[in-house]
């Protein structure tokens, strides 16, 4: 029946760091943007993982919410980095920075 | 008869809702007509209760009318209602006729001015509101026509809202007013505590059986509220002011009615004042002294109205010790005549002002006798009915009044005796002294030209009153004559019967030394007028008279000042330090906090993702920690 939950569980935790990681050490904002789906897929591997493990579909089903909001994040994102750089902006989140107090 | 009384509560009340409601939409002389005939319907409605009331047997004169209930709170209730008897039927009589009068007059007076119909609202509220006062069945209505006449009184002085003075003399008498409003109220609390109603007849029923600490606050407390309404020292010093107000107001509010109101309250709730008889005293000396003191101010005067005003305030003085010594009649009397004398004197005196455009010195007037030789006539009938010279008003009703004291005897009674007698010869001064320098002499110089209402003395509604008041001013003492009848007295002695009633004797005497003493002031004034000099000589004596005894110097000294300096110092000490420095404080430490917070959004995104990755650690290190 395979490897157990268990494994499954350090792999979504060594993807989540991976991507935890990106987001915070990387500057541009594609990469951030990567970084977070990967976070983002992380956290649907434990949903399945622990879903097989249970032997039911709840877990799945919020898998595929989570892909559906992910997609929407990510044509958002991409759409806010193709008007930047259409303005000639500087693809670096820290020098977007106007929000400061 | 109950009908009668309530008509005539109600037309006045419908003229100034009429007037209200019309606005703009009805002429100024139609809300003239409106005001002026609603008050005459109400008199209609007072002469067919007070006919009615005649025809009946003496016992059973006295009815009370309830509409419905006004108000009620466990078992105690207070029913809209009138009281019709002996008493408040002369009041109806007075008000609702002598009112219906000045209205009248006023459609001549203010002719042409600005806000005409906003006046004959006031006018009729007014009426409606005096009526109110004196058919009230129970204390508590008794208060509301108490307050609403307040109210009349004030809007009307302040009537020409432009002129600071008038302004300023409407608050005053609505301050000074007040005190005595909140005194009477008192007294209404107390009387349901004690009583448990406040319908005038179940409250005298108990009057017996309530402790005497209790009789006696009451009996003060409206005392006070009488003291004040009726302009009587030490709650007087409104009523000069209050000339500021048009001349017809002044001759309805503040001569022939509302001023009277706290005789007819002392005639109203005697059983209370009897129970009380240190109360009741008291009232007949602050009556005295406040005759002697408005007789002494009226000496040196110079505005026509305000002599006229102090000799108001020294009528009433001798109404209020006619009711402090028992007499109710001869105190009702004298209201009666005095409101007949004293508004003819007013609206003579008006038609002098309208004539000389708006001019009230009576340095600037004199010789008016060939140019307004009706008025002048009209004028001499009110100053001889109010010095009480035979046949005419005044002198039944004043020398009843003061013989009343007589009756009394005592110490009491003849130091008010001598008091009165001595306001007598001030009387027929102050009086002559303003008939020869307002009617003979030489007309002053540069004398402002007369309005140009054509020729003659004013239009008729002015003089047509007058001339009818002139005429009460002659006949009305007739109804009460010491030792032949006394039909009036016996009429209000229903309702109040009299304590003291001085013998045939004492009246004639009292008359022979008052008409002496009155003959006495007049020749006083005249020789005066003649040798051209003042009555008061001495400038010391002038300078404390014309200062008015420095009752409202005393009362700036006393209350103003030190209220101003409480303020002040509550506002440096209390209002700046502590309430205005803690608000500043809040807002500025809110500012100051946020700019420190502030400094943390900076704006980096990885150094947020850093910040929430290092929360998330710290949380599951707790989380583990704690299991």
């Amino acid at each position: 029946m395979g490897p157990g939950v268990g494994w499954y569980l350090i792999v979504a935790a060594i993807l989540f760091g991976t991507g935890a990681l990106g987001v915070m050490l990387r500057r541009s904002p594609l990469i951030v943007l990567l970084s977070l789906e990967i976070m983002l897929n992380a956290g649907s591997l434990t949903l399945i993982a622990f879903s097989r493990q249970q032997g039911n579909l709840d877990g799945q089903v919020f898998a595929l919410a989570a892909m559906a909001v992910a997609a929407a994040e990510v044509a958002i994102g991409l759409g806010l980095i193709v008007a930047m750089a259409r303005k000639d902006m500087p693809l670096d989140v820290d020098q977007a920075s106007t929000l400061r107090g | 008869m109950e009908a009668g009384g309530w008509i005539c509560l109600l037309a006045p009340l419908t003229g100034a809702l009429a007037i209200t409601l019309a606005g703009g939409r009805i002429s100024r002389r139609t809300a003239g007509w409106v005001s002026t005939l609603t008050t005459f319907v109400a008199f209609g409605g007072a002469l067919t209760a007070f006919v009615a009331a005649w025809g009946r047997d003496a016992h059973d004169r006295q009815e009370l009318s309830t509409a419905y209930t006004w108000l009620a709170a466990g078992d105690f209730e207070v029913g809209f209602q009138i009281l019709v008897d002996p008493l408040s039927t002369v009041m109806m009589l007075v008000v609702s006729g002598v009112g219906g009068l000045i209205v009248w007059y006023s459609m001549g007076y203010m002719a042409g001015d600005d806000e005409e119909r906003r006046y004959f609202a006031y006018m009729s509220l007014f009426v409606f509101s005096m009526l109110m006062l004196v058919e009230a069945g129970n204390f508590l209505l008794l208060l509301v026509g108490w307050g609403l006449v307040g109210l009349a009184s004030y809007l009307l002085i302040g009537f020409w809202h432009k002129r600071p003075e008038a302004v300023a003399a409407a608050k005053k008498a609505f301050v000074m007013n007040a005190i005595g409003d909140a005194t009477f109220a008192l007294a209404a609390v107390l009387l349901i505590w004690e009583t448990g109603t406040l319908e005038y007849l179940g409250v005298f029923e108990q009057v017996d059986g309530l402790s005497s600490t209790t009789v006696n606050l009451v009996a003060l407390g409206l005392l006070g509220g009488a003291v004040a309404k009726s302009a009587q020292i030490p709650l007087h010093t409104w009523l000069p002011d209050a000339m500021e107000g048009p001349t017809p107001v002044s001759a309805l509010i503040h001569a022939a009615t509302m001023v009277t109101a706290g005789v007819y309250l002392l005639v109203r709730a005697h059983p209370i004042f009897e129970a009380a008889v240190d109360v009741q005293h008291l009232a007949a000396i602050l009556g005295v002294i406040t005759l002697l003191a408005a007789g002494l101010i009226a000496l040196v005067q110079w505005d026509i109205k305000r002599v006229i005003a102090y000799s108001t305030m020294s009528q009433i003085g001798y109404m209020f010790m006619a009711a402090g010594v028992g007499a109710y009649g001869y105190a009702i009397f004298h209201l009666m005549t005095h409101a007949f004398f004293k508004a003819l004197l007013f609206l003579a005196a008006g038609v002098v002002i309208h004539h000389l455009a708006d001019e009230q010195d009576i340095r600037r007037m004199g010789g008016l006798k060939d140019a307004l030789p009706r008025t002048h006539l009209a004028f001499l009938v009110g100053t001889l009915a109010l010095v009480g010279i035979p046949p005419f008003a005044g002198f039944w009703s004043k020398d009843a009044a003061i013989s009343s004291t007589l009756a009394l005897g005592g110490a009491l009674g003849w130091t008010l005796y001598v008091g009165a007698l001595a306001g007598v010869l001030l009387t027929g001064a102050y009086s002559f002294r303003l008939y020869y320098a307002v009617f003979h002499g030489t007309p002053a110089e540069a004398r402002p030209e007369a309005h140009g209402h054509g020729h003659g003395e004013g239009p008729t509604s002015m003089l047509a009153p007058v001339g009818i008041l002139a005429m009460l001013s002659v006949v009305g003492g007739l109804v009460s004559i010491p030792g032949v009848w006394h039909p009036f007295t016996h009429w209000v002695g229903e309702s109040a019967e009299a304590v003291v009633e001085p013998t045939t004797a004492q009246d004639y005497l009292t008359s022979a030394l008052a008409v002496a003493l009155g003959l006495v002031g007049l020749f006083l004034a005249r020789r005066a007028f003649q040798a051209d000099r003042q009555l008061v000589t001495s400038p010391a004596a002038w300078q404390v008279l014309e200062h008015k005894l420095y009752f409202d110097e005393l009362y700036d000294a006393l209350f103003y000042r030190p209220a101003v300096a409480l303020s002040n110092a509550l506002r440096r000490n209390v209002e700046e330090p502590i309430v205005e420095r803690s608000l500043e404080e809040i807002g500025s430490g809110t500012i100051e906090v946020g700019g420190g917070v502030g400094r943390l959004q900076s704006g980096l995104l990885r150094s947020y993702a850093l910040a929430i990755a290092f929360a998330v650690a710290v949380l599951v290190v707790v989380f583990v920690a704690v299991r």
